[in-house]
């Protein structure tokens, strides 16, 4: 890897593209879900909601390796869905990554959305509005939490590597990402290219989040 | 800036990068042709080097990609057992007989080895370096370890190594389990145990099992300098010896996985061909890994002559040869210094 230098930084184009699409689809997939379901929870009085509220925050602290595992047995011959075949794929990886971002972001957004309630609320009623119209009123008004908890959950997944080597299995060129490289690389005692890895992840994350964080402040929506 | 103009910008921006992303991956999907060879393989043939070094010539031959996955051999056989990949390239001699005779794997054929060196502090206190065999020298650091003078830190993983050394210990009749603090179960990786050894090392004298692959390549990265191989491979005492064995999966068994070009890699691994080129591999100025295939006679090629060892897997099912254990002197007492 380290003979040709042109091999090396297309390598490396490869490997950061790839952390970008499972981390980027992750957090899509994951928010897709979590923000529709916190806000169902938030916005709702049912019995149970405490109970509800409680796991979701525990799953919070859901080890990124059992995920894999989890995903390792559903995607396995052996499994149920062995027959897909998608086991050491980037779409595994991605179903893997998901499951660690669904906590975080309907955590995150309950949160927002109950904060957001309590204070407009009364104001949204008298004004006569119907349930999807004031849900999705607050929902805008929650535009900032939500968009952290959207960040909070790519900040997991970018960085996670558990999860990533087991259900992907680190295969060059195919589901090698950035964290995978960098615990390689560790692992064959090349500490410093394992630190110039990581300080590429940090560059990428940082692009991420200053994208993001213009998206939150409005500044570009 | 008008709203509608930030707004295109942010569109256009965030649809080049799906798009992007995703166009990236349908070709990379693409590239594949049929369908890719997986080899679950353990770390130290990948880290070392030795796979990149000889799979290009196989994938070039054959017109076909293997899709390397670096795991411990615990785990490589673990992926076989569940049939998520084709063939395994492993060295934990008791584990694959377990494995092919509970018919997971077809046959088991020998491919090449590499020694274990025991590691440890410059010093050396337990005074290991002088042992006339390789449990000698586990019985010293035991003694020594008993006595609060220095530690042994273990791999504690099932790894192929940590069942090297366990088995070490079992010849000597001494259970682990019941082993005091001077016995760390650490649960890392070869190099990252190495790492711990050198750090650890700085306070108590510290010794540990290593592949030699290995400890070179962490020693050649300077980060192992107050560490030594105290007790080496001799000749004379294949106790440390590791081999490393290729299984394909069995077919019947496991029906979906690609068993032609398993085998076809097998055979090839076997073969002069292969045997060859792993012994050509070189890396900081010596050889890695030496080859022992059923049949190979180093540095004589028998030109034109077909491949080796047509049912050895057969052979291999009925008994595999385990290479010699141990040093037979390690069952007579032993001298403890």
């Amino acid at each position: 890897m380290r003979l040709d230098l042109t091999l090396d930084w297309l390598d490396l184009a490869d490997v950061t593209l790839l952390s970008l699409y499972v981390s980027g689809m992750a957090t899509i997939l994951g928010s897709a879900i979590g923000i529709p379901l916190g806000t169902l929870i938030g916005l709702n009085e049912f019995g149970g909601k405490g109970a509800v509220k409680t796991i979701t925050y525990t799953l919070y602290g859901f080890p990124p390796v059992l995920s894999g595992l989890f995903v390792y047995y559903i995607f396995s011959r052996a499994g149920p869905l062995g027959d897909l075949g998608i086991l050491f794929t980037p779409t595994a990886m991605i179903v893997a990554e998901t499951l660690l971002v669904i906590p975080l972001v309907t955590g995150i957004t309950i949160t927002s959305v109950v904060e957001v309630d309590r204070n407009i609320k009364e104001s949204i009623r008298a004004m006569g509005a119907s349930t999807s119209q004031s849900t999705l009123t607050i929902m805008r008004e929650a535009w900032v939490g939500l968009l952290m908890a959207c960040m909070v959950g790519f900040g997991r997944v970018i960085a996670e590597v558990g999860a990533a080597y087991l259900v992907g299995g680190n295969i060059d060129g195919k589901t090698r990402v950035l964290t995978t490289a960098i615990m390689l690389e560790t692992r064959m005692g090349n500490f410093e290219w394992a630190m110039a890895l990581g300080a590429v992840l940090l560059t990428v994350a940082l692009c991420v989040f200053f994208f993001m964080r213009k998206l939150q402040e409005r500044e570009l929506l | 800036m008008s709203l509608d103009w930030k707004i295109a910008v942010v569109v256009v921006v965030v649809g080049a990068l799906v798009s992007g992303a995703i166009g990236y991956i349908l070709i990379k999907d693409d590239e594949g042709g049929p369908k890719a060879l997986l080899l679950a393989t353990t770390t130290s043939t990948y880290d070392s080097g030795l796979l990149d070094y000889i799979l290009p010539v196989f994938e070039e031959e054959n017109d076909c990609e293997i899709d390397v996955i670096a795991v411990g051999s615990g785990t490589a056989m673990e992926l076989g057992k569940n049939g998520d990949v084709d063939v395994l390239l492993v060295h934990s001699p008791t584990a694959e007989m377990a494995f092919v005779n509970d018919g997971y794997g077809e046959g088991r054929d020998l491919v090449m080895y590499n020694n274990y060196v025991l590691v440890g502090s410059e010093s050396d206190p337990a005074a290991t370096n002088r042992s006339a065999n390789a449990s000698v020298a586990f019985q010293k650091i035991h003694d020594n370890g008993t006595d609060g003078l220095v530690q042994f830190l273990s791999r504690g993983d099932s790894s192929g190594t940590h069942n090297k050394e366990l088995s070490i210990w079992k010849t000597l009749g001494l259970n682990v389990s019941l082993f005091e603090d001077w016995y760390v179960s650490t649960g890392l990786g070869m190099g990252d145990l190495l790492d711990m050894c050198e750090q650890e090392d700085a306070t108590t004298p510290s010794y540990t099992l290593s592949d030699d692959a290995t400890y070179y390549q962490r020693l050649s990265e300077g980060l192992i300098p107050h560490l030594k191989i105290v007790y080496n491979y001799q000749k004379t005492d294949d106790a440390l010896e590791n081999q490393y064995s290729v299984i394909v999966l069995n077919e019947t068994r496991f029906p979906h996985i690609n068993h032609t070009l398993a085998t076809e890699f097998k055979d090839w691994m076997v073969s002069e061909d292969g045997q060859d080129l792993i012994a050509s591999y070189e890396k900081y100025g010596m050889q890695l890994f030496y080859p022992n295939a059923a049949g190979y006679v180093p540095g004589v090629r028998l030109l034109g002559s077909p491949v080796l060892s047509v049912d050895s897997s057969v052979e291999s099912v009925a008994g595999a040869p385990l290479s010699v254990p141990f040093d037979i002197r390690a069952r007579v007492p032993i001298w403890c210094g």
